[in-house]
Parts: C-alpha cells; structure tokens; sequence
C-alpha cells in the first residue's frame, strides 16, 4: 500500500487531526518515521480517538481489530495500517 | 479446597446512556464515540435512590444459603475498588453486618487490588477458612460501589463505572466451584500521581495485555492445565478492546470471554466476575466439570493483575 493515493492521503490527515487530539501543535515535529508513543505522547485511548477523527476526516471506516502494537510504532506505520485496512464508505 | 458455595447478584433496572454522562464527566463527544465504539460501553446502570448499604443488601437478600446458616458465617469481607465510600464514621460493612444479623462475624474492607481485589478478598477468605477451627466455618463477600464521584464514575481512557452488587459464600472446601488455583502479580512501578507524571498511563495501557495474559496463563498452568481446558473467561467489565488485546496474547478466542455484560451494566467494580458468574450460570454455559477462569486487573496506586481457575 505503501505511496497509494489512500496513503498519502490518510499522511495528510493524520497531520491534520493529530494537533486536535493532542491539544497542541505537532508540526516541527512530524515526520513518518515520529513515533507516536515515544515522540508524541499519545495514549492508546488516545490512538483509538486519532482513528475515529481519522475516520470523519477521510470519510472511510477503518478495521481496528486486527492492530498490533507494531502498527501503532510510527505516523508511517500506522498510515500503512490504515491504507490496509479502510473500508471506503458510501 | 476453597470452594464457592453460592454466588448471587444485584443489577438495577435503570440504565443510563453513556452519551448523557458527557457533561458531567467532561468528556468531548469524540471521546464518547471512543468509548461506544471501540470500548463497547454503551448504558451503565445506576441506581440513584439507594444507598450503598441497600445495594449491598439487594445481593446479600438473594443468597438462599445466608438465612440457615449466620451461625456459620465467621468472617464478612467487602471486596472494594475505592478505598473511601463512605464519610466517617459511617461504615457500610459494619451496617451490613448488623442488618444481616452477622454482628458476631469478623467484618473487614479488602482493598488497595483496585478492581482485581475480589480475586483477593476469595483467596482471603480461603486461607482464613483453612486455618479455622471449624471446618463448616463460611465466609460472606460482598462487593459493589456507587459511582459518586467523578473518579468513581470513570476510569479515564479506559471504562465507565456501573452501580450493581453481588454476594458469595465461600466455604473451606465443597463439591462445586472449587478454587483450583490463584495468580497475582502487583507492579508498583505503576504507582505514581499521573499528573506528575504523564507517561504513566500510556506506559501501563501498553503493558495491560501481556500483563494480565501473562497472570491468565500462569493461573492456569498452576491449576496444572491448559488454556484449551478452560472453557469461559469470566472477566472484569472494563472494556471490549483490552480483552480482545489480550485474548490476542493468549491466542484464546474472545468469545469464550463472557463480554456481554460490558455494554449492558458497564464496569462494576469489584462485582463484575461475580454478575458475569451468575450470567453464565443463568444462561447455562458452565456446565459440571467445566474448568473457568475469573481474571481482573486494577490500577490505582500500582497496577495488580490476577486470574483465579475454578471447577465447577
């Protein structure tokens, strides 16, 4: 999946909502390879949140039940697991 | 062999939608829709016009066996998640021993497990059945809180807390229900005030499955079996997404984990293994011989994980 146009686009949103689910911005710090534990500090009640925002932003439902922690290791890993698994809505 | 000689428990009827909590628990409707969808809370169940004491007493009334046998009855444990419930010197326990006629029984508060603290309370109640000299001696647990405050409301990111109660009976030995083995694990490197430090939940959230897999897995080998002899996983009522991450651990399927009450009560306290005993037991899922597992964790100051193995 990785350079779909699903992909780029879900980057792209993840840079969008992040700042929101955070409540700070995250700019000077946002790459694909930023962790988002580590790095950012999100929870993972915090992840689930950044989905459902996620989910809104790109208008796609996307499958959790399969994440593992690894997907969830960097905003480059966790946009291939979201590019793998939306079901794009409508 | 600790055994279980009756387990009963108390559900209100009133279910409050976890949307109508927002404003009070200040959460933003993005957080709501967590908790809906991924957590799979949807009502918890409240019951605004009765005291603790009376919601105790809606589980202890259900017991068949109580009436027969006070004389018996040695010790009254109340198995809690909030170590403070009540004002001083008001003291819901000692009320409760009174109202059932158990003034003669020793009455005491287990905590400091948060939510896993009734797996202790039984294994308590075990040992000091096995060290009395009567061996007919029996012992009351009771759990169950009012969500009166807003920590007692909400565990943060993780669950909504539900008012129900429940009862059980413990005996020295006995024919069904028998404890075949308890596994605990408290981790005070989870202690701390999160406030001072933030890293704190992520790191525990992050080390919750494996954790109590990890507790599940070692009951079970204790009790000298396998994870494919354990029919049902009672567990505790905090979420749907953690128990999916750690039956995943375990490679265990979720489905042999009674979840139903999760949406339906919501987070009991220290009750939920005892109402999701008697859900299975209503609904016929455990039959004689059936090995289960009852398995909790809590985090308040430390985290504790534990999984006790029955027969029954």
């Amino acid at each position: 999946m990785s350079g779909s146009p699903l992909r780029e686009r879900v980057v792209e949103s993840i840079h969008v909502v992040l700042p929101k689910v955070l409540a700070r911005d995250v700019a000077p710090e946002f790459s694909e390879h930023t962790r988002l534990m580590e790095d950012l500090g999100l929870t993972s009640a915090a992840t689930l949140e950044l989905m459902l925002e996620l989910e809104e932003n790109l208008d796609i439902q996307i499958d959790v039940e399969r994440i593992e922690p690894t997907d969830l290791a960097s905003i480059g890993a966790l946009a291939n697991y979201v590019a793998d698994h939306a079901v794009v809505a409508g | 062999m600790t055994a279980l000689a009756e387990v009963a428990a108390y559900v209100p009827e009133q279910r409050v939608p976890i949307e109508s909590l927002a404003a009070e628990l200040d959460l933003t409707p993005m957080q709501v829709k967590v908790f809906r969808r991924y957590h799979g809370l949807a009502e918890v169940s409240r019951d605004p016009d009765r005291s603790l004491l009376d919601l105790l007493t809606c589980a202890t009334d259900q017991l068949s066996g109580l009436p027969g046998q006070r004389d018996r009855i040695r010790y009254v444990l109340y198995a809690r998640s909030m170590a403070v419930v009540a004002p001083f010197p008001l003291n819901p326990l000692h009320e409760l021993s009174g109202r059932l006629g158990l003034g003669h029984a020793i009455a005491f508060t287990v905590t400091h497990q948060a939510c896993a603290t009734s797996l202790l309370a039984i294994h308590m109640a075990g040992r000091m059945l096995a060290a009395d000299d009567d061996p007919e001696a029996l012992a009351l647990v009771v759990a169950g809180e009012k969500a009166f405050t807003r920590m007692a409301q909400m565990v943060p990111e993780t669950s909504l807390f539900a008012e129900a109660s429940a009862a059980c009976l413990v005996s020295r030995d006995g024919p069904r229900d028998r404890l075949l083995a308890y596994a605990a694990r408290s981790r005070g490197e989870f202690d701390g005030d999160p406030a001072e430090r933030p890293d704190l939940l992520a790191t525990f959230q992050s080390a919750y499955p494996a954790a109590l897999a990890e507790v599940i897995a070692a009951a079970v080998a204790k009790a000298g079996l396998r994870l494919n002899d354990v029919s049902l996983i009672l567990p505790h009522n905090v979420n749907l997404v953690s128990w999916r991450r750690v039956c995943r651990q375990l490679d265990f399927p979720v489905t042999r984990v009674l979840l139903d009450n999760v949406p339906a009560i919501g987070h009991g306290f220290c009750a939920d293994a005892f109402i999701n005993y008697r859900t299975a037991a209503s609904r016929g899922l455990l039959k004689a011989g059936d090995r289960y597992v009852i398995a909790a964790a809590g985090a308040a100051m430390g985290a504790t994980f534990s999984a006790m193995v029955f027969q029954h």
